[in-house]
C-alpha cells in the first residue's frame, strides 16, 4: 500500500494489519482505462491470496471495504439479508437526500413486496414475448452497418443504440434522446463527482416529471405501470415511484451493451471461437452464458448490520462487504480453469447477475438481448477482427466498462 | 429420482427452466413452483442438469426415490 493513502484514509482500529491487501478495483494495476487492456484477467490474481481482505480503498468515494473472493463466501453473503444489508441510498445520498433506489436499496421484507410487484414485468415468459422486437431492432441495426462498409464503432453503432433502445421503449420513452441518455448514463457510472452530482439530478428530475405526465396521460409502458400500481393495498408514495424508475433506468442503461461489447471484442479477438459459434449458432446460448461468467461488470457492496467474524475476519457493523462478481466469478473452487474462456462451459453458475434475492430483476431480459445480439451479428457480419491500428479501451471500478472497439471485416 | 425443491432458496434466475421448462415450472413472477419434483426415468439426464445449473443450491437431486 502506498503511504500516501494510509495519510487520507486510515485502517479501522479493528482491521489486523495482516489482513489488509493492497487490492483496489479502482486503483490496482490494470483498473484504469487501459489501451488492450483486460481488468478481468487482472483482478483474477486475488485467488492467489486469503479468500477474504481488508482493501483500504476500493469505493468510488474512497472508502475501504472487506473484500470477498470466493464464490461460496459471496453467496453465504448475498443470501444473509439480515447481516449484510443492501440500505445504502447511495444515489440519494449523493445528493444529499434520503431515499432509497427500489428494490436495490431495501432488505427484506420491504424488498420482496417491490420486487413480487415488478417480477411478473420481467419473468421469463414476459421476455419471451419482448422478443421479435428485439431481434428486429438488431437486425435493423446489423444491417445498415453492413450496407455502409466493413468497419464500425461497435460500442457507438450497435450495442448503445440497441440495448438502450430495446429498454426505453420498455419504459415508454422516445428513442430521439438516446444520446442524451447514455450520456448521463457515462457521468452517472464513471464520472467524477461533479458530473456524478449533475446526472444524478438530471436523472431525478426527468424520472419526476415522467411519473407525473403519465399520472395525467397513461401509456402501454412500465412507468404507467408503477404510478398505478398498489402494494399491500395502497398506491405508490412519490418517492416510492422515483425509487424505482431511477433505479430501473440506472440499471439498464449501459449494463446490456457493455456486455455485447466485452463479449464481442472476445469474439474479435478469437477467430476459431468466432467461427465456431458462426457456424453452429445453437451453442450461443451456453456461450453467452460463458461471457457472463467471463466478463461480468458488476461490484456488489453490503454493510454489516452487526459485528460478525467471517471466515477469520473481525467484520464489524457498519462495515462494507465487497463481493464483486468479476472476482467470484474467476474462483477456482467454483470453475474449473477459470482463466480459460471454455464457450462450451456447462453448469456455469455464475454471479453476473448476483446471487441472493436482489438477483438482476433485468437478468432474463439482459441475457435474451445479449444472445439475441450475438446470433444476428454473427448471422450478418463475416469474420471481424479488431481494426488495425486501433485498441479498445477497457476499464475496471465500481462498473467494468469498453470503449473504442472498432471491427473490421475488410 | 426425485427434485427435493427449497423454494425459500429460490431467487427466479430460471436456470433450471432454461435447461426442462417441463420439468421446472415458474409461478408468474418467475420462481419455481413448490413442492418436490418427481423425475420419469427417460428426463433424469435433463433433469439433472437443470437442478445442477441452479446458482442459489436450491434444488437437490435425489437419487433415492424412485420415480
Ligand atoms: C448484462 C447486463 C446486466 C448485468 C451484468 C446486471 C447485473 C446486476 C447485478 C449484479 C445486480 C445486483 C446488485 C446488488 O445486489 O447490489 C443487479 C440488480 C438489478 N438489476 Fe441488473 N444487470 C444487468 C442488466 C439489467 C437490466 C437490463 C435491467 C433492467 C431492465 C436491470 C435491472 C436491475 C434491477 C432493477 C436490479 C435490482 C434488483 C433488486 O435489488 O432486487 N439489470 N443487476
Ligand atoms: S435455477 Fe434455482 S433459483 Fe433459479 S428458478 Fe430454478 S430453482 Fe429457482
Amino acid at each position: 500500500m502506498r503511504k500516501n493513502q494510509i495519510a487520507s484514509n486510515p485502517l479501522p482500529d479493528h482491521v489486523p494489519p495482516e489482513m489488509v491487501r493492497d487490492f483496489s478495483l479502482f486503483t490496482s494495476p490494470g483498473m484504469a482505462p487501459t489501451a488492450n487492456g483486460d481488468p478481468h484477467a487482472a483482478v483474477a490474481c486475488v485467488h492467489d491470496g486469503p479468500p477474504i481482505f481488508y482493501s483500504p480503498n476500493n469505493t468510488r468515494d474512497g472508502q475501504g471495504t472487506w473484500v470477498i473472493t470466493r464464490a461460496k463466501d459471496q453467496r453465504t453473503v448475498l443470501q444473509d439479508t439480515e447481516t449484510f444489508s443492501s440500505h445504502r441510498s447511495i444515489f440519494a445520498s449523493a445528493l444529499g437526500e434520503n431515499w432509497p433506489m427500489i428494490p436495490l436499496e431495501l432488505d427484506p421484507p420491504a424488498h420482496g413486496i417491490f420486487r413480487s410487484l415488478l417480477n411478473p414485468l420481467f419473468s421469463p415468459q414476459r421476455v419471451t414475448a419482448l422478443e421479435p422486437a428485439v431481434r428486429e431492432r438488431a437486425v435493423a441495426l446489423i444491417d445498415s452497418i453492413a450496407a455502409a462498409g466493413t468497419s464500425c464503432d461497435l460500442m457507438k453503432e450497435f450495442a448503445f443504440p440497441f440495448a438502450v433502445n430495446i429498454f426505453l421503449r420498455f419504459l415508454g420513452l422516445p428513442d430521439d434522446r438516446l444520446t442524451t441518455f447514455v450520456g448521463w448514463g457515462k457521468n452517472l457510472f464513471h464520472g467524477d463527482v461533479p458530473k456524478r452530482l449533475a446526472a444524478a439530478q438530471r436523472i431525478v428530475a426527468f424520472i419526476d416529471e415522467l411519473a407525473a405526465l403519465r399520472r395525467k396521460v397513461p401509456g402501454d409502458d412500465f412507468m404507467t405501470f408503477v404510478v398505478q400500481a398498489q402494494v399491500q393495498g395502497r398506491p405508490l408514495s412519490d418517492e416510492e415511484v422515483r425509487g424505482i424508475g431511477v433505479l430501473v433506468f440506472a440499471a439498464g442503461l449501459d449494463t446490456v451493451a457493455t456486455a455485447i461489447g466485452f463479449d464481442l471484442a472476445y469474439l474479435a479477438r478469437n477467430q476459431k471461437d468466432q467461427e465456431w459459434l458462426r457456424s453452429e449458432p445453437d451453442r450461443i446460448v451456453l456461450a453467452a452464458e460463458e461471457l457472463l461468467r467471463a466478463y461480468p461488470t458488476v461490484q456488489i457492496i453490503r454493510v454489516a448490520t452487526k459485528d460478525i467474524d467471517f471466515e477469520g475476519a473481525p467484520i464489524r457493523k457498519g462495515d462494507y462487504v465487497s463481493c464483486a462478481s468479476m472476482i467470484a466469478n474467476r474462483d477456482p473452487a467454483e470453475f474449473d480453469c477459470p482463466n480459460t474462456i471454455n464457450l462450451a462451459r456447462e453448469h456455469n453458475r455464475h454471479t453476473a447477475f448476483a446471487y441472493g434475492p436482489h438477483r438482476c430483476l433485468g437478468s432474463h431480459l439482459a441475457r435474451r438481448e445479449i444472445v439475441i445480439g450475438l446470433e444476428e451479428w454473427l448471422a450478418r457480419i463475416p469474420p471481424f477482427r479488431i481494426k488495425e491500428g486501433t485498441a479498445p479501451i477497457a476499464h475496471g471500478g465500481h462498473v467494468f466498462g469498453i470503449e473504442n472497439l472498432i471491427l473490421d471485416w475488410s | 429420482m426425485r427434485i427435493i425443491v427449497h423454494n425459500t432458496k429460490c431467487q427466479g434466475h430460471a436456470r433450471c427452466w432454461a435447461h426442462a421448462p417441463d420439468i421446472f415450472k415458474l409461478d408468474d413472477e418467475g420462481y419455481i413452483l413448490p413442492g418436490d419434483i418427481k423425475v420419469a426415468e427417460k428426463d433424469e439426464r435433463l433433469a439433472s442438469q437443470g437442478a445442477r445449473s441452479c446458482p442459489e443450491r436450491a434444488l437437490v437431486i435425489d437419487l433415492t426415490a424412485a420415480a
